[in-house]
């Protein structure tokens, strides 16, 4: 238990809770139209796999962005990278017209992966060939990569086959109009990304070069493969994100994800990830995108004012940085102390 | 470490005594809701969610006070509580609009109301709502394709063509024409462009230079308006299928009604000027206020009196000149707008 409270989630978590246990006393409670039971507005389970689905796919690619930011970078075209993915996959599927569910699934997969991946790999060689900092590099390739989606698509809203929608729509046993594989999806990117990141080598090269690049450099890292590499798995999460987003909604924009990007950095961030780099997790920076996705959902669901949404996240954000950059003043205080 | 946990768990409750504070905010917006707790449930009364494209957007926020008036008199006259909960997105993205739509049905709401963004995004939303029970209609932007019961809203092809149509007489006949055409991704939109070029090919002394797309802001709008001008200078006529760059005043000063004669969609209390001036001497107004107003009326029918209502309900455009600009202003501050001009409610 005490291990438990020490641990880093533990403030977000509780955090979540509270704001769960808020919004489940004031939200108020319906009459259920289809058994007439009594329910509340908040704690069903429709609302809470709603908010987990609703949080799954600015989670998804909060994953693969911290690892960004942990190495000292940031990935801005994450959005981009969506939204490419998506209107690529669908002319694809579209193309190659009527094929078998399976084929179409994997076919689909592939193309969304394929494109975030190629789309990171870019913003990668470009960071480490140009010498020019990510910011620059991928404020560039955001609008390059929309308007290549624009151009492919000629801006329409292009429909996916219905049996991807019938795969991220799929209720697993939990019954009707509960679709639990966007959260699941989520949960595993998680997994995934906390085990990269705090059991592999490659995770704690990630660790090194954003704490300190010249040491890792001088200690043998190649760092030209590790930051290629970071950019790589934002472009990645970001391809699965757009596969599940463009299924689980049933078609593909070039403007889907439209200012995404800022809530996968505020997730990040909100998430205890330093912009300095060597600090985040993966966790954390799904944890950061419920906790954003719910801030959304209580402004709605106990009727405030949902104009405050925008400032609400910003000053969350703001909050978060400068609290983080405050706590590391005192820790490196603390550690001076201690070292004398 | 222990400072650090610290410092973070003082900052996400601050977050949450922020969204707190932020309660208190708006009255005015939110005065016919009832609150949280004591929301109109399902069987006692009416509660219909409202999503309209971007709450950013003038033409929705007159589309909501025609909805709260709607429900105000309806409520009176059935004896029933109505509540309009306004879940519109602040900028457009049919994805937020899917999502709403679900939380809509989870919060119990009587039926949704939606001007869809994104059809392709928002139909599988409005099908499980339709099957979990809660009837859906649409206005303005149709979803053809889903289980909604009915829309509410222009033929958007025929809009297009009175646009042109009615374009095509100012410039005499001949020309070079531009459309203005907002986001390329919104179905009525493109039907509504569909329309413009479908009628010029009427008028064989017009051509069309070309299709023009822009974020759907008034700057935004205007901008693209003066490029394609410097750009295409022969350029005498602008088909406008949406008012966008008329909520500002650029182009009275930027565009010379001697040369240049513009036909827009829409005719809100900013863009009168542009009728008087002489340089849109023709808005085709769409009278936003009854996408609420009707909406409600249609809604109300279908849930609450089981009655039946037409798939397609048609809205009539209203053709606003130098002529008529009085009544319009006065009919506008009526529908409650409170920025019309004083000049032209003096009008006759």
């Amino acid at each position: 238990m005490r291990k438990i409270l020490a641990s880093e989630q533990a403030g977000l978590v509780l955090v979540i809770f509270i704001l769960g246990i808020l919004l489940t006393a004031l939200a108020g409670s319906h009459l259920d139209r289809l058994t007439g039971a009594e329910v509340n507005n908040f704690l069903n389970s429709y609302t809470l796999i709603q908010t987990a689905t609703d949080a799954s796919f600015f989670a998804i690619m909060a994953v693969g962005a911290t690892i960004v930011v942990i190495s000292g970078g940031i990935d801005l075209s994450v959005g981009s990278i969506y939204a490419l993915a998506g209107v690529t996959m669908a002319l694809a599927l579209r193309a190659l017209g009527p094929m078998g569910p399976v084929t179409t699934f994997m076919i689909g997969l592939v193309i969304a992966l394929g494109i975030g991946i190629a789309c990171g790999a870019l913003n990668g060689l470009m960071v480490v060939g140009l010498r020019v900092h990510p910011f620059v590099i991928t404020l560039g390739t955001m609008w390059i990569l929309r308007g290549v989606a624009f151009v492919a698509s000629h801006a329409e809203s292009i429909l996916v086959p219905p049996v991807l929608t019938r795969v991220a729509k799929a209720s697993l046993g939990m019954g009707s109009s509960l679709y639990p594989v966007p959260m699941l999806t989520m949960i595993v990117v998680t997994a995934v990304g906390a085990v990269y990141l705090s059991r592999t080598v490659m995770g704690r090269h990630v660790f090194a070069i954003g704490g300190n690049a010249e040491a890792s450099r001088f200690s043998g890292l190649r760092l030209w493969r590790i930051q290629i590499g970071v950019f790589v798995i934002s472009g990645l999460t970001a391809g699965l994100a757009a596969f599940m987003g463009a299924s689980f909604y049933g078609s593909a924009s070039c403007v889907d994800a439209t200012g995404y990007e800022l809530y996968v950095i505020a997730s990040a961030v909100v998430g205890g990830a330093s912009l300095a780099g060597g600090k985040g997790s993966a966790i954390n920076a799904m944890l950061g995108a419920v906790l954003i996705v719910l801030i959304r959902q209580s402004i709605r669901t106990l009727h405030f004012d949902q104009n405050y949404e925008w400032i609400i996240i910003g000053c969350a954000t703001i909050i978060a940085v400068v609290l983080d950059r405050t706590s590391a003043s005192f820790t490196a205080r603390r550690l001076a102390r201690a070292a004398k | 470490m222990r400072i650090r946990r610290a410092m973070r768990l003082t900052a996400t409750l601050a977050i949450c005594g922020l969204i707190a504070a932020c309660g208190g905010g708006d009255k005015g917006a939110t005065a016919d809701r009832a609150p949280a707790g004591t929301s109109a449930p399902a069987g006692r009364g009416l509660k219909i969610a409202m999503i309209a494209k971007a709450s950013t957007n003038p033409v929705f926020l007159s589309a909501r006070t025609g909805a709260e008036a709607a429900a105000k008199e309806l409520s009176q006259k059935h004896g029933i509580p109505i509540e309009i909960a306004w879940l519109t997105p602040p900028a457009e993205d049919g994805q937020v609009q899917a999502q709403r739509i679900a939380q809509a049905v989870n919060e119990g709401a009587s039926a949704v109301l939606i001007s869809c963004s994104d059809a392709g995004k928002v139909t599988g939303a409005i099908n499980d709502a339709v099957g979990r029970g809660v009837p859906v209609m649409t206005f303005d932007s149709d979803a053809p394709q889903s289980s909604r019961f009915a829309f509410y809203g222009v033929d958007d092809i025929k809009t297009g063509e009175a646009v042109m149509r009615e374009l095509a007489p100012l410039m005499g006949g001949k020309g070079k024409v531009a459309i203005l055409a907002g986001n390329q991704n919104a179905p009525n939109l493109r039907s509504r462009v569909a329309g413009v070029k479908q009628e010029a090919t009427k008028y064989p002394g017009i051509s069309i230079v070309d299709t023009f797309y822009h974020i759907e802001t008034p700057q935004d709008a205007a901008a693209e308006v003066i490029r394609v001008q410097n750009a295409y200078p022969e350029v005498s006529g602008w088909a406008m299928i949406g008012g966008w760059p008329l909520f500002t005043q650029t182009l009275l000063t930027d565009l010379d009604p001697k040369k240049v004669k513009i036909v827009a969609v829409d005719a809100l209390p900013a863009e009168l000027a542009y009728v008087e001036k002489g340089l849109a001497p023709v808005l085709l107004a769409q009278p936003t206020y009854k996408w609420g107003y009707v909406s409600v009326e249609k809604i109300v029918e279908k849930v609450h009196l089981k009655q039946d209502v037409p798939q397609i309900i048609p809205m009539e455009l209203v053709k606003v000149t130098k002529e008529n600009l009085g009544t319009w202003a006065r009919q506008l501050k009526d529908w409650g707008f409170t920025d019309v001009p004083d000049a032209y409610l003096k009008q006759p």
